[in-house]
């Protein structure tokens, strides 16, 4: 099976997601971003949902390093991206290219055996614990609390994560209502917090200790910036709950210094930044170093797929249980608060193309992708 | 498909020359030999070359039903299975053996070679030549060093660690024979754990004044890693370790301690899954990982897959009797081919043969750890080894 090319379309969907954390950037929610589709001279279609809208990389990427390769090959074909990008290193849209075409590869490898890609990968269960995030969008307490109760009857989850840091207070009430609701579930919810990045050390902690006074948190994710290991390890020193971070990082050597100084207590993974590739690289890495690993939100919540292979899989974030009114479907249920991957070939994202050619008019791409 | 069960054949084998170390420099020819065979409902059978054993049925319960394509998260539930005790030794060998079965088994499924199925874009791997030679001649050390650099490899490692002088001679006869293959051999030594970590600073600082040395192997103890950093600060060579260590949890200590500069790997330990986990976690690192030397070269299947991989054991001593593979070495490296799985076959009646007629010959197993280890150099004996002649 020989790769013959690559497809991009940019889309952008009515449906936006409103995705805020405290520096305020839009997120990567699968509502716009660029659909990949590697074509192979044996029918299958390699997919993946990115938010690179860089339809010249992907091609440049594809016609001189992929078209003619069989994509079962996808580790070594993965370190021969990585490889033609090393001198300025495989980060901003070079990085999310890759990780978006190895995903693609992936797709195309475990379509050609006929098997989900958990199995592909190798697992056995593929089933994450799963935890509700994306909560942040809910304008008022009101909205929050009816949309958390919804989702916790509806889905089971056990765990929650809010975006914090503008205003305390706030912050505390709404961590109330997520936990309120959480309660059907478990007497025990998992609440987490996402400080994107935003503080100083020394800034988080007392954040932090103040949250701490009144919640039990099971981490903190990004109190400073991804690469501040000494920031990220004081932080952890100072502060009972685990400190998580890792879903930007460019690869699992990017990780060097938080393992060497055992700056990170949760190391979050992304195939979006890393490819499915980079992201098993860090999983086998942090389970060495006895570490639980994180999946952090992904398109059609197809980290489900990877969390099966990952020994020391803690949880998976789900922003979207059910996929409505977006370019693609997916094959991951989320049910009694697991993600469960299902058993369509490959990740199991299949385009709409109906619905694609309809948010990728020259309008909808247009806007701004993150 | 479901695995329905499982067949260990055990039996010993004579290579075609004897092998020897610090250890052992008089060599050994006799080996142990075992075979385990997984069988699925689809009439496909995974063959693994590791040492199976009597611990796989304490393990096969964890298995047994299960969709052999399923091996990573079947390594995981092995691993659970064995977790509170009984899982080092024969156990951590026997768990290895039937990973490695199941991956024969996935690729085999799948149709194509287990290098494809980890997702390598080629079947081949640069490979070093390795005499496990203490126990030959100059004249035999020469050969074999010569006939491989004919194969096109150029790098090299000599058993060391008794008598510098003719570790000294030897590593020039080793360079020499290679030379036909580079003009600058890649040298390495391997002293298998019989220095203390000073002894091997002093050791290695005076070949080095003579030999520019790519790694030294074991040069103190495996676990050893405040010894194995001290020897690494105090010579120019890389610090070769780990070929006797089993998992992530316990190269973590070396590598975190940066103690180890070069991770020996081998699936016989490890299994693929555990041996990618650990080259992963080197990778991370930034260090680079070699395969060590196995029957057939299997192995290499594995080598080909891991993105840090440098350079693999050939011993080659011929031990392959009772097997079939199409594996060669061709311009230094080792040319894997589209056989399914590892791509090896028994021949199960030179198997029984072998079983029903054990070979004679010179063995010890398992394998001892020669006198003065760690505290005094006990040089061989006149008439020891063939290049000591008797009195």
């Amino acid at each position: 099976m020989k790769i013959t090319g690559v497809k991009t379309t940019l889309f952008r969907t009515a449906s936006e997601q409103r995705d805020r954390n405290a520096r305020g950037s839009a997120g990567t929610s699968p509502s716009h971003g660029c659909v990949i589709e590697l074509g192979t001279d044996a029918g299958f279609v390699g997919v993946a949902i990115s938010s690179v809208a860089a339809p010249a990389q992907f091609k440049q990427i594809t016609d001189e390093l992929l078209t003619g390769e069989d994509p079962r090959c996808v580790t070594g074909l993965w370190q021969r991206m990585v490889s033609a990008s090393y001198r300025g290193g495989p980060g901003g849209f070079v990085k999310g290219a890759i990780a978006a075409l190895d995903v693609a590869l992936w797709d195309l490898k475990a379509k050609a055996n006929q098997e989900p890609l958990w199995k592909t990968l190798g697992g056995a269960r593929p089933r994450v614990n799963a935890y509700v995030s994306g909560l942040d969008a809910q304008a008022t307490d009101a909205a929050l609390q009816v949309a958390v109760s919804a989702l916790a009857r509806k889905f089971g989850f056990r765990g929650g994560k809010l975006a914090v840091g503008l205003d305390p207070d706030a912050d505390l009430r709404r961590l109330g209502i997520i936990r309120q609701a959480l309660l059907a579930n478990t007497a025990e919810p998992e609440l987490m917090i996402d400080a994107g990045q935003y503080d100083s050390p020394k800034q988080a902690i007392r954040k932090v200790r103040e949250i701490e006074k009144h919640v039990d948190l099971t981490w903190v994710e990004a109190p400073v910036r991804c690469w501040d290991f000494l920031g990220l390890k004081r932080v952890s020193s100072s502060i009972r709950s685990a400190v998580c971070a890792g879903e930007s990082m460019d690869a699992a050597s990017d990780f060097l210094p938080h393992f060497h100084c055992h700056a990170l207590d949760v190391v979050q993974v992304d195939a979006a930044s890393v490819g499915i590739t980079g992201a098993l690289q860090i999983a086998d890495t942090a389970f060495g170093f006895e570490l639980p690993v994180t999946l952090s939100r992904s398109p059609g919540n197809m980290h489900a797929h990877l969390g099966a292979v990952m020994p020391y899989c803690m949880s998976m974030e789900v922003v979207d249980p059910v996929l409505l009114g977006g370019v693609f479907t997916g094959d991951v249920r989320i049910e009694g608060g697991w993600a469960v991957a299902g058993d369509r070939p490959g990740h199991g994202l299949v385009i709409d193309q109906q619905a694609l050619a309809k948010a990728s008019g020259t309008d909808a791409a247009a806007g701004r992708v993150a | 498909m479901k695995i329905t069960g499982y067949r260990s054949e055990l039996y010993l084998m004579k290579a075609n020359r004897a092998v020897g170390d610090a250890n052992l420099p008089d060599g050994v020819d006799l080996l142990p030999g075992s075979i385990l065979y997984i069988e699925t409902d689809a009439n496909i059978t995974g063959i693994s070359l590791g040492f199976g054993g009597g611990s796989v049925k304490t393990l096969f319960p964890a298995i047994e039903g299960a969709d052999p394509r399923e091996v990573v998260g079947l390594w995981i539930k092995m691993n659970d299975w064995v977790h509170k005790a009984g899982n080092e030794g024969e156990a951590n060998a026997a768990l290895s053996a039937i990973d490695i079965a199941l991956w024969d088994l996935k690729a085999k499924i799948a149709g194509e070679p287990l290098w494809k199925t980890l997702g390598a874009r080629e079947g081949r791997v640069k490979a070093y030549a390795s005499g496990l030679d203490y126990c030959l001649s100059d004249e035999e050390l020469f050969a074999f060093y010569r006939r491989m650099a004919e194969l096109g490899v150029d790098s090299g490692k000599l058993k060391v660690g008794l008598d510098l002088q003719a570790d000294l001679r030897r590593l020039g006869i080793m360079r020499e024979a290679l030379s036909v293959a580079s003009a600058r051999p890649q040298l390495m030594i391997d002293s298998n754990e019989y220095w203390s970590p000073k002894q091997a600073v002093r050791y290695i600082r005076q070949i080095e004044e003579k030999f520019d040395l790519v790694w030294v192997e074991e040069p103190a103890r495996r676990w050893d890693y405040d010894g194995l950093k001290l020897v690494s600060q105090q010579v120019a060579a890389a610090v070769a370790t780990a070929e006797n260590i089993n998992s992530v949890a316990d190269v973590y200590p070396l590598i975190a301690n940066q103690a180890v500069d070069v991770l020996n790997v081998s699936a016989l330990h490890s299994g693929v899954t555990g041996c990618r986990q650990i080259a992963h976690m080197a990778n991370t690192y930034g260090l680079p990982v070699s395969m060590m030397n196995c029957q057939a070269n299997f192995m290499a299947q594995v080598a080909a897959a891991l993105p840090n991989h440098n350079m693999m054991e050939v011993v080659d001593p011929g031990r392959e009797h009772c097997l079939k593979f199409s594996s060669r070495i061709e311009d230094g490296y080792i040319v894997l081919g589209d056989a399914p799985g590892f791509g090896i076959e028994v021949d199960e009646a030179i198997l029984a043969a072998l079983q029903k007629n054990p070979p004679v010959g010179k063995g010890r197993f398992p394998f001892p750890r020669r006198d003065g280890a760690a505290r005094y150099i006990v040089p061989p004996a006149p008439g020891e080894v063939p290049w000591r002649r008797g009195p």
